[in-house]
């Protein structure tokens, strides 16, 4: 299993155990984190699953795509390690990944 | 467990006239017999926002039902007929996946908002032409605004912008299920097909194919680079302008009717250009235009309900925000609300059919509410409006207004 840490805006934090091959998105929907709205399913359509990735693992989730760039340009705070977590697949090496949920998606 | 025919559903006459110019009252009647589901003549209807929610977002389960429309209207094998059984939307998952994917990138946010310098000079323009008038019927302006938009987008020629807006009024008119306006349907959709046949040819043909960077270029080459079937790129484009059509305009219109009571927040649109986002998600909240068809493709089983395979289901996103159950207030037009994540509003859709346009409109329609409240000063309701039917682009009919025109810009606040 993959160990994924939420941490929300309010510095709490949410750890799951999810299945190497789900995206990010898909392990957070099932375990119900909060502030992961995800309305388009994983289909980068709707950039409602925008999280922050701690930066000692930016290189491990890898960069955004152009698609996932020009989507995350709904928002208009940006910020480093920005991500849309239906776009990152958990690995075995991803275990103890954080990542921060942002106050709103919208 | 009961199957869906075991229940004892109440049934809504959602054809009637009636029925389009209140229908939340209707729903929230049938919530006294069942709380989320309603049957009608044309299939049935899941109105709960949380039911909507737990079920559209599941597309394993639903494959939409456009096909089954044709059928009701005794459609098939004619030209719309075929449209309207292999447009982006009804394509088998694999196809719609592929197609979908290709052209994803040219409706970003990012290319949304490249186009916001364009939808702000054709507002502009059209308010310097409407506004001397004083008053006008403004569902019609709004009907003008996202076909315009869209003509300039692929380069068609604009003197042919009447022709087509009446053939996408007709369009917009398919899903009410009246099968007496079937032969206009044929004569509207054929004309919308010929012009997109002849815009792309033209294009191909051009000598400045490729150079303009519209977004018919970009959608000709991403098709030809993607392989795409010549008959799908038309379909895709006649797909762009019906539904782009009149659930813009409707959503633009409904929300001035929202405005015409609210004289303090229609100022504060006029000088605060981030706030007509927020009035325009409140306003998307409350009214939207669409109800979307669906066909369980599996046997699905919901609150202890048997919802048998290839049972047709109408979602309900238009009135989804205004249940009771999920929003507080929920009549209340008040655009500084929180939004819970969890009930977020859901105008757009859920899942992987989720609107491939909603950042176009949303960026058009925030440009357009931002320089109509500078120009048309202290609009007034000045007549009677009416309503669309309900199934389909539900929405005003007619929204007859009179103001001060002006012609002065306000500082940003």
């Amino acid at each position: 299993m993959v160990k994924v840490t939420f941490v929300q805006p309010d510095g709490s934090e949410e750890t799951i155990d999810a299945a190497p091959g789900q995206s990010m998105m898909e392990a957070a929907q099932a375990s119900g984190i909060r502030g992961i709205v995800a309305d388009c399913g994983g289909n980068c359509s709707c950039g409602t699953c925008r999280v922050f990735v701690a930066p000692e693992w930016r290189a491990r989730t890898g960069t955004a795509s152009e698609l996932e760039l020009d989507m995350l340009e709904m928002h208009e705070e940006r910020q480093d390690g920005e991500r849309l977590c239906c776009q990152i697949t958990l690995a075995d090496d991803l275990t103890g990944v954080r990542v921060a949920v942002p106050k709103s998606q919208f | 467990m009961q199957t869906l025919a075991q229940l004892n559903l109440p049934h809504l006459a959602v054809e009637d006239a009636a029925f389009a110019a209140d229908p939340v009252s209707h729903f929230r009647e049938a919530r006294k017999t069942n709380p989320w589901i309603a049957a009608s003549d044309i299939g049935y209807w899941v109105h709960d926002y949380q039911a909507i929610r737990d079920l559209l977002s599941q597309d394993d389960k639903f494959r939409p039902a456009y096909d089954g429309i044709v059928e009701i209207m005794g459609a098939r094998g004619t030209p719309w007929g075929r449209f309207t059984e292999e447009q982006l939307i009804s394509l088998p998952p694999e196809q719609h996946a592929a197609l979908r994917t290709t052209f994803a990138r040219k409706f970003t946010p990012r290319f949304a908002n490249q186009l916001r310098p364009m939808m702000r000079e054709t507002i502009t323009r059209m308010l310097d032409e409407w506004a001397p008038r004083e008053r006008f019927d403004f569902e019609e302006f709004a009907a003008n605004f996202p076909i315009t938009i869209m003509f300039t987008l692929v380069g068609a020629p604009v003197e042919e912008i009447p022709g087509i807006r009446s053939s996408l009024e007709t369009l917009g008119l398919a899903f009410s299920m009246d099968k007496s306006r079937i032969p206009e349907i044929h004569e509207g959709y054929e004309r919308l097909e010929r012009l997109v046949q002849r815009i792309i040819a033209e294009r191909r043909a051009s000598p400045d194919k490729g150079t303009r960077g519209d977004l018919l270029d970009l959608l000709i080459e991403t098709g030809d680079e993607g392989n795409v079937p010549e008959r799908q790129l038309q379909d895709l484009v006649i797909f762009f302008f019906v539904a782009g059509y009149d659930t813009s305009k409707n959503v633009l219109t409904y929300t001035l009717r929202l405005l015409l009571d609210r004289p303090d927040l229609y100022e504060r649109c006029a000088r605060d250009h981030e706030y007509c986002r927020k009035v325009l998600d409140e306003s998307l909240r409350l009214f939207n235009p669409g109800s979307v068809p669906r066909f369980t493709d599996q046997d699905v089983v919901y609150r202890d309900v048997l919802i048998p395979k290839d049972t047709m289901i109408w979602f309900t996103l238009n009135i989804s925000g205004r249940d009771e159950t999920a929003f507080e207030d929920a009549d209340t037009f008040d655009p500084d609300r929180e939004i819970d994540p969890a009930t977020r509003p859901i105008p757009f859709s859920l899942g992987k059919h989720m609107c491939l346009g909603q950042h176009i409109a949303r960026a058009q329609l925030q440009e357009a509410l931002h320089q109509i409240a500078q120009r048309l000063h202290d609009p007034q309701l000045a007549g009677e409006y009416g309503w669309r039917p309900y199934p389909g682009a539900w929405g005003l009919k007619g929204l007859p207004i009179a103001f001060t025109p002006t012609d002065k810009t306000p500082e940003p606040a």
